[in-house]
């Protein structure tokens, strides 16, 4: 069986089936669309204070961060179905693939190991592929 | 401790405050891979290998773990950082 990240000279190589690809893409629309709605569990996940000892946290902060997390969704959801990432681009599908790790761990109120250990098998199916990815894309980035 | 009053600026007490450090706290998540939590460490802030897993140990076993300490503008950067890898990060001012 072939590696579904590998490193070629361009950059990393992406032997994934279509259709996880293809869910790999909506999950990353779906996070991204969840993260700006105030009052979702996924905005107060990803999108939480910074500096919990004020009111507010400085705008140019929450810009940038925000920025930086569409930024990444954008690539995953703009290059889902390419046959060949750069550095930069699986660098940010690093980010992506965590920003929807987190956000699905939010929408389950996954907050303990005890949480993680009694989710549904579809849920943890989406954790558990998620997981993998993350961990054979480091390998294939920097083994 | 009266502080010297500097005028527009202030006390020598309120100058010192701006001054003092920030913390850069990072907080266990059940879902993000040590491996990853390690990686990020040495990625964002260049620490060593040993370094970065004793703090992401103490991250997972503890529930959280001061990842740095410095000026605030510089904590805040740091914070976002961590946050564009979906890690759960804060700061506050050092104890």
């Amino acid at each position: 069986m072939s590696e579904p990240f590998r490193r070629v000279p361009e950059g990393i190589a992406l032997d994934l089936p279509e259709s996880l690809r293809t869910w790999l893409a909506e999950q990353a629309q779906l996070a991204g669309e969840d993260a700006v709605r105030m009052d979702d569990p996924v905005h107060r996940r990803i999108l939480g204070p910074i500096n919990p000892t004020v009111d507010h946290d400085d705008p140019l902060d929450e810009l940038q961060r925000q920025f930086a997390i569409e930024g990444a969704l954008a690539v995953l959801i703009t290059t889902a179905h390419t046959e060949v990432l750069s550095e930069e681009e699986a660098e940010d599908w690093i980010r992506a693939l965590q920003l929807i790790l987190a956000a699905t761990a939010a929408r389950h109120a996954l907050h303990t190991e005890d949480d993680l250990a009694a989710l549904n098998q579809e849920a943890t199916t989406a954790v558990t592929t998620l997981q993998a990815g993350i961990s054979l894309l480091i390998e294939a980035l920097d083994g | 401790m009266d502080g010297t009053d500097t005028g527009l600026y202030g006390s020598t007490d309120t100058l010192q405050r701006l001054d003092s450090p920030w913390d850069v706290v990072l907080w266990n998540d059940p879902v993000s891979l040590i491996s990853l939590v390690v990686r990020v460490l040495r990625k964002l802030f260049g620490y060593d290998l040993a370094k970065a897993e004793k703090l992401t140990m103490q991250v997972h076993n503890e529930g959280k773990a001061i990842v740095w300490t410095g000026e605030k503008e510089k904590a805040a950067a740091y914070c976002v950082a961590l946050h564009g890898y979906a890690l759960a990060a804060t700061i506050q001012p050092t104890a």
